[in-house]
């Protein structure tokens, strides 16, 4: 009889917890991909990551290429210095001429230079466009790369963009490439057609410089202005 | 009093007893200095090896004692890390993650906890959780990486690619900048690409079946240097060193010896301890009351070929 009413009374709490354990469970359980939106707190820049897949992001590079192009970087283009002193300047000590005119955007050894000038072309060949700068030079001062375009040279030589502006460094080299891209498919046809011999040119463009016994002499830039004078 | 009660309150008085201890020993370091912990994605590498003890060794000089924790590429052994690191009175994380997206948790309990970290080599998809990431730009490397292999290799012929950890975010950023260069030259043409987990040992089994389904390749590029390392036996084995060109990424030291003597053709250097050195100064500015610091750091990735290799001795060193 004892036993029987102490089933019942046992009986009777195990049934009253689970009831409330239902309506207040102790945790949720959620579906993986919901915990990981909700953890990153970053929904504009992110998708999750699937296993096997490069991660996906939505920033649209094109539209914020597109508005900074037309923005800053054209109305930048006064701030290059001019190619002709940074020439000199490199001449008579290129450490100094670094300091004054280069520009880091990390830890290491590259740095960037933002030009501008008007030269000669003295040489045509399949991938640059060799310019003379100065009075009296038949050398190639300044090589205007026209074959494909790498590398971060305008994106990080202008100082115009900054990587602590973008949520990470995959949208961040979205940008260099349709900056590159725009480059290749609205300044280089352009060039091309009016570099003949002895053409007069005028540019602004970034040099990248990651060794300085290939990349001071000629200085090569990428350029996003090219003109025929 | 039954035994039975007298074992449970024994047990429960044992039980607060090592509550008790446990707290003591988790509040107070031993040494009197304050601690900072270094999370570190996996040790099974001597590049990471590197990046840890360079960051204990700056931190020590800094006058902190470190404590390094090995996550073994396990993000539930990292949070429960991050458990231990919060309960017990760390001032700072110096913190390489194995996940962009899923780490960010960590670091934001940690934050709000009142523990700032800084991130080390690999970033995570948020920039209001650390104080400070300096990250090495895997991209960019590969960028330069994949113009010197188009000189060196050519623009025609075969080549293959073994991957990293496929779930890695730096694999695919490896992967992707090598080839919107190598892309770009359609007469190059990668006729297998398969994962070896940026394993040594992988690397080697790989190319081994590589080599038999392509035997014309000209080239291996590889996510990293562990895997050129097993590659370039696999070549050697096989008698095709010659023939095929290895190129790696990293900066390792075994594989910068190895290009130094024109067996490896090229890799890219992270700088380990560049980046290390800079992670805890910061976190010393960071903990003395400097609040200017940048969210991130870019620590640039360099070109490591036969003629500059004599450069890059000792991970890069610290420039």
């Amino acid at each position: 009889m004892l036993i029987g009413r102490r089933w019942m009374i046992g009986t009777t709490i195990a049934i009253g917890t689970a009831v409330l354990l239902y309506f207040l469970p102790l945790f949720h359980v959620v579906p993986l991909s919901a915990k990981n939106a909700a953890s990153s707190g970053d929904s504009s820049q992110l998708g999750t990551a699937a296993i096997g897949q490069a991660p996906q992001s939505i920033f649209e590079s094109k539209a914020f290429v597109n508005e900074f192009w037309r923005q800053r970087l054209l109305p930048g283009s006064s701030d290059a210095v001019d190619a002709s002193n940074l020439i000199d300047a490199i001449a008579r000590d290129p450490r100094e001429a670094r300091k004054t005119y280069g520009r880091s955007v990390s830890v290491g050894s590259v740095y960037y230079y933002f030009i501008k000038g008007t030269g000669r072309v003295v040489s045509v060949e399949k991938n640059s466009i060799g310019l003379a700068i100065q009075d009296g030079q038949s050398r190639i001062q300044v090589s205007l790369e026209a074959g494909p375009i790498f590398g971060n040279a305008v994106r990080d030589g202008t100082g115009l963009l900054d990587l602590n502006n973008f949520a990470n460094s995959q949208d961040f080299n979205a940008v260099s490439s349709e900056i590159n891209r725009r480059i290749e498919s609205d300044v280089q046809p352009m060039l091309r057609k009016f570099a003949t011999m002895d053409a007069k040119i005028l540019f602004v463009g970034c040099v990248e410089v990651t060794d300085e016994s290939i990349d001071l002499q000629p200085l090569r830039v990428v350029p996003f202005i090219a003109e025929s004078l | 009093m039954t035994s039975l009660s007298i074992s449970m309150r024994l047990v429960s008085f044992l039980a607060i007893l090592l509550a008790l201890v446990g707290c003591k020993n988790a509040t107070k370091p031993q040494s009197g200095k304050p601690k900072i912990a270094i999370v570190i994605s996996t040790q099974n590498n001597p590049w990471f090896v590197v990046l840890a003890e360079s960051a204990k060794k700056r931190s020590t000089e800094l006058g902190y004692e470190a404590v390094v924790f090995d996550s073994e590429n396990d993000p539930t052994k990292e949070t429960s890390h991050f458990d231990n690191i919060i309960a017990s009175g760390y001032a700072a994380i110096l913190f390489n993650p194995t996940d962009a997206d899923g780490s960010v948790t960590n670091v934001r309990r940690a934050k709000t906890a009142g523990v700032p970290t800084f991130c080390m080599d690999r970033e995570i998809n948020a920039t209001d959780a650390a104080v400070s990431q300096i990250l090495s730009d895997n991209y960019s490397g590969c960028v330069t990486l994949g113009q010197y292999f188009v000189k060196q290799v050519g623009e025609s012929g075969q080549y293959v690619e073994l991957l990293g950890l496929v779930g890695d975010n730096n694999t695919w950023n490896r992967s992707k900048g090598f080839h919107s260069v190598v892309d770009r030259f359609p007469e190059l043409k990668m006729v297998a690409q398969q994962s070896a987990d940026f394993d040594r040992a992988k690397g080697l089994e790989v190319m081994e079946a590589m080599l038999q389904a392509n035997p014309e390749i000209k080239a291996v590029f590889c996510g990293n240097d562990a895997m050129a390392l097993g590659a370039y036996q696999a070549l050697l084995a096989a008698g095709k060193d010659k023939q095929v060109k290895v190129f790696g990424f990293d900066g390792a030291d075994d594989a910068v010896k190895l290009i130094a003597e024109g067996k490896i053709v090229a890799t890219g250097m992270q700088f380990p301890k560049v980046m290390a050195n800079t992670a805890a100064e910061s976190a010393d500015k960071y903990l003395k009351g400097e609040r200017n610091l940048a969210q991130k750091i870019p620590v640039a990735v360099e070109l490591v070929n036969q003629g500059n290799a004599e450069k890059f001795g000792n991970f890069g060193a610290e420039k």
